[in-house]
């Protein structure tokens, strides 16, 4: 009994040590009628879980397609990449968007709130996804107040409440189905800089718990709430 | 489920061009059961003006042969022999076959009543109980009484006990009303209810004939109908054609086929009208899609499956058309029973299944047009590429 008890705390520890994201000489380019273009030429990195990394570089350096690369919304070239242990080079579209419904949670800079749908509709969205049937609403109100936004404000359709609102609904959607991973692509690009830092505050406190952030910044100011970050150049590493 | 509530939502904020595509489908839903319902109604008009004919096989002498019936006559004056009604009779059997003389005649209407032109049917006292049946009054035994028509009678007043001299001046004799006959319309075999009938006897003696226009076969099984008649055919037609044999069930058959088809002709010219709508949907589905192509970006970002964006834009094209087929359909009612009483005066063959069934045809239509058009913006939607999707502005 005692050493079945310690097997499992091995594979749970041993779970827990994988590292949530893993690029192995990563290589994207996009074929071009003018000719091929290299966004990415053979990256490798690896994320732990707890991280909070930012990625930083020039414009055209090869942010966004790295971004898209480790939200699954890409596929590379060539090259390896594992997401909690999983390859996901060869999967299907479906088995993909799998990926990125229960193990990346995306928080875009234009918040991508839909318009149609109330907040607490908003953040229970990727659930009904997950679970193909209506859900708890009172799970989206609690993840909601997790990111510190007013029970008032919960039947409002995000036209009716301010950006720094709709990012934490944004927020607050993407930690909805617990992943592994959440994906910052500029937080704060379209918030002013008082509100930027809330949310950067609000980060950080989720990280603190344990969540494992990648944020793609050009602003130093913001890249300073993560804890190391990871500079591109030219699609490639550069530090 | 959310997909469906997304879907009702979008249709609820841009309820002006949804209504306008809604419109479309309710104007074809319209279109096609309205003229379906007008054809069916012309239908059952013309059959109900040609019932009580389907149980007979006619048999009349071959118009289009040369001699042939009774020893070489021409054409204008052919004629069944009772040597040939003899024949006729016997292979019809069990059968039973009546023999009809028919005739037209000027014929006065009490005293000092203008001359009027009706047709004269002459039948043997026996047989008029198969064939005809009376309103009012009795079946005329003698020779100096007649039945009349249930038309004839309205039209010039007559009643049973009236009395009609034949022919100019009442030459030919007077015959006193018995009977009125009940409304037949217009049949394959003698359509009476603008005529009078009278005994064979009289008949003959009044015309001079020996011989008959044509015979009716009443067939007891209708299954017989097309034995009866190839039997009489092989019988009478062995060398010559001299006979024509006309199977009243086929013919009815061939007809209501045939206004079958220009029903159906007409309810394709509506299906047209249809087709529009549906260009329309398709248009603005189409717009729908470029509309929300971000909204597609984020879904398939965050998780949407291809087939959930796809069911999205479906459940869009499927409530247009649902809701556009319901409302087509109330007013394909209203508009039936409009165009029925105008043009037919008459709508007790509106709320038949068979007149309802095109208003079913019509929302089906509108229905499967609608999703067809919504399946390709549908599916363009799906193929969406999230990346290029989210950067779309």
């Amino acid at each position: 009994m005692v050493l079945l008890l310690q097997k499992e705390q091995e594979v749970t520890a041993s779970m827990n040590e994988q590292p949530v994201m893993v690029f192995k000489d990563v290589v994207k380019v996009y074929p071009l009628p003018s000719g091929d273009v290299t966004a990415l030429g053979g990256v490798s990195f690896q994320v732990d879980r707890g991280e909070f990394i930012s990625v930083m570089g020039p414009s055209g350096s090869g942010k966004s397609t790295l971004l898209n690369l480790m939200g699954c919304l890409d596929t590379p070239t060539s090259g390896d990449i594992y997401i909690s242990g999983t390859r996901t080079v060869d999967m299907s579209d479906k088995e993909l968007t799998e990926v990125r419904r229960d193990r990346i949670g995306f928080i875009f800079q234009y918040f991508n709130l839909f318009p149609l749908l109330n907040i607490i509709e908003n953040v229970t969205f990727p659930m009904m996804l997950k679970s193909k049937k209506e859900v708890d609403p009172e799970k989206g109100r609690a993840a909601l107040r997790s990111v510190q936004l007013d029970d008032s404000l919960f039947t409002h359709t995000p036209t009716e409440i301010s950006g720094g609102q709709q990012q934490r609904v944004a927020i607050a959607r993407a930690l909805i189905n617990d992943p592994d991973i959440l994906l910052l692509d500029e937080p704060t690009g379209n918030l002013d800089s008082k509100t930027g830092a809330g949310i950067m505050e609000l980060m950080s406190e989720l990280n603190r718990k344990g969540t494992t952030i990648i944020m793609v910044t050009h602003d130093p100011n913001i890249a300073k709430y993560s804890r190391r970050t990871i500079h591109i150049a030219d699609g490639m590493i550069v530090e | 489920m959310i997909f469906w509530e997304i879907a009702k939502r979008n249709i609820k904020i841009h309820m002006l061009r949804s209504s306008l595509a809604m419109l479309g489908i309710v104007i074809g839903v319209v279109a096609i059961a309205s003229m379906g319902i007008l054809g069916n109604s012309l239908v059952l008009t013309v059959s109900d003006s040609l019932r009580t004919v389907g149980d007979s096989v006619i048999v009349t002498p071959h118009v289009g042969g040369m001699g042939g019936f009774g020893g070489g006559q021409g054409a204008s004056s052919l004629s069944i022999t009772e040597q040939n009604f003899q024949q006729i009779k016997r292979v019809s059997a069990p059968n039973i076959a009546i023999p009809v003389l028919q005739n037209a005649d000027r014929m006065k209407l009490g005293v000092g009543g203008d001359d009027i032109v009706a047709p004269i049917y002459g039948l043997n006292p026996d047989d008029v109980p198969n064939l005809l049946t009376l309103k009012e009054g009795g079946y005329s035994r003698g020779d100096s009484g007649c039945l009349v028509g249930s038309t004839f009678a309205n039209d010039n007043n007559v009643k049973v006990g009236s009395r009609i001299a034949i022919g100019t001046d009442g030459n030919k004799g007077t015959l006193r009303v018995t009977g009125i006959i009940e409304e037949r319309g217009m049949a394959f075999d003698v359509s009476t209810d603008y005529a009078i009938v009278v005994t064979k006897n009289w008949f003959d003696q009044a015309y001079n004939r020996n011989d008959y226009d044509k015979v009716i076969v009443k067939v007891k099984n209708l299954d017989d109908l097309p034995i009866v008649k190839t039997a009489i055919e092989n019988q009478m037609n062995k060398r010559d054609k001299i006979v024509d044999v006309v199977d009243t069930r086929k013919t009815m058959e061939t007809l209501f086929q045939a206004f079958g088809q220009i029903t159906a002709f007409v309810s394709a010219i509506g299906g047209i009208s249809m087709l529009v709508a549906g260009v329309s949907i398709l248009n603005i589905m189409m717009m729908s899609v470029t509309e929300r192509i971000k909204e597609i970006g984020i879904m398939r970002s965050i998780g949407a499956q291809r087939k959930e964006v796809m069911s999205m834009f479906l459940y869009e094209a499927l409530i247009l058309g649902v809701v556009g087929s319901v409302i087509g359909g109330a007013m394909s009612l209203l508009g039936g029973y409009v165009i029925s009483s105008v043009l037919i005066q008459t709508t007790k063959y509106l709320f038949v299944p068979s007149s309802l069934i095109y208003i079913v045809y019509g929302m089906s239509f509108g229905i499967v047009i609608s999703l067809i058009c919504g399946i390709y913006p549908a599916w363009r939607a799906a193929q969406l590429n999230p990346i290029d999707a989210l950067r779309h502005e």
